[in-house]
């Protein structure tokens, strides 16, 4: 199977998704039961935020230099681009009644359990969001 | 009635190859496969880019069957 080099730069973000997300998620796992004191959540979603700013400075730099600069973007990438976006943003919706339904169902009642269950969100809806993008990339 | 193409005879005709015409309307390889294969429907203002850069009639190139 031949890739484009469009091809090639969807599949390293969605790996750079997978691998942003895999540092995190153990840690909110294992404190699933954890109610942190507010101190220490904020502590940590700090964290998060300075560390994916960083993280996807750089990721997304490489990227930029060694592929995207020699991709053609064109009406037909904008199309792929509008479906694929379209998807995302239907899964974000559909993801925001699971945690809307989970918190009011309290099956969760710990903001590790919370934070978890976001972050899990956030990696499905982009992982898969960026597989449509490839798959339309392959087929259309 | 189904949108067709003799884009890769006419582009055969000129000796173009599909990163050449690509380059030269400012569209990527796979753009021009995928138009070449029926799957994606260029906008007007790339149909007649295409037409321009092949010197041929827009209604030549493409057509319905």
């Amino acid at each position: 199977m031949i890739l484009s080099k469009k091809e090639i730069s969807i599949l390293i973000e969605i790996v750079f998704s997978i691998l942003f997300t895999l540092i995190f998620l153990p840690y909110f796992y294992r404190n699933q039961e954890t109610s942190f004191v507010f101190s220490e959540l904020i502590g940590k979603v700090t964290e998060i935020i300075i560390f994916s700013i960083i993280y996807f400075s750089v990721a997304y730099s490489l990227l930029e230099f060694t592929y995207k600069s020699k991709i053609t973007e064109d009406e037909r990438c904008d199309m792929i681009n509008s479906k694929s976006y379209k998807l995302g943003y239907l899964l974000y919706e559909f993801s925001l009644f699971i945690f809307i339904g989970t918190l009011v169902n309290s099956s969760i009642h710990q903001n590790g359990g919370i934070i978890f269950l976001i972050l899990s969100l956030l990696l499905i809806v982009s992982v898969v969001k960026s597989i449509y993008q490839f798959y339309l990339h392959r087929t259309f | 009635m189904e949108l067709k193409n003799n884009l890769k005879e006419f582009r055969n005709k000129k000796d173009y190859t599909q990163e050449d015409l690509g380059k030269s309307v400012g569209v990527s390889r796979q753009t021009i496969i995928s138009i070449e294969r029926y799957r994606y429907k260029p906008s007007l203002e790339l149909a007649m880019k295409i037409a321009k850069e092949l010197n041929v009639k827009i209604e030549k190139l493409f057509y319905f069957a």
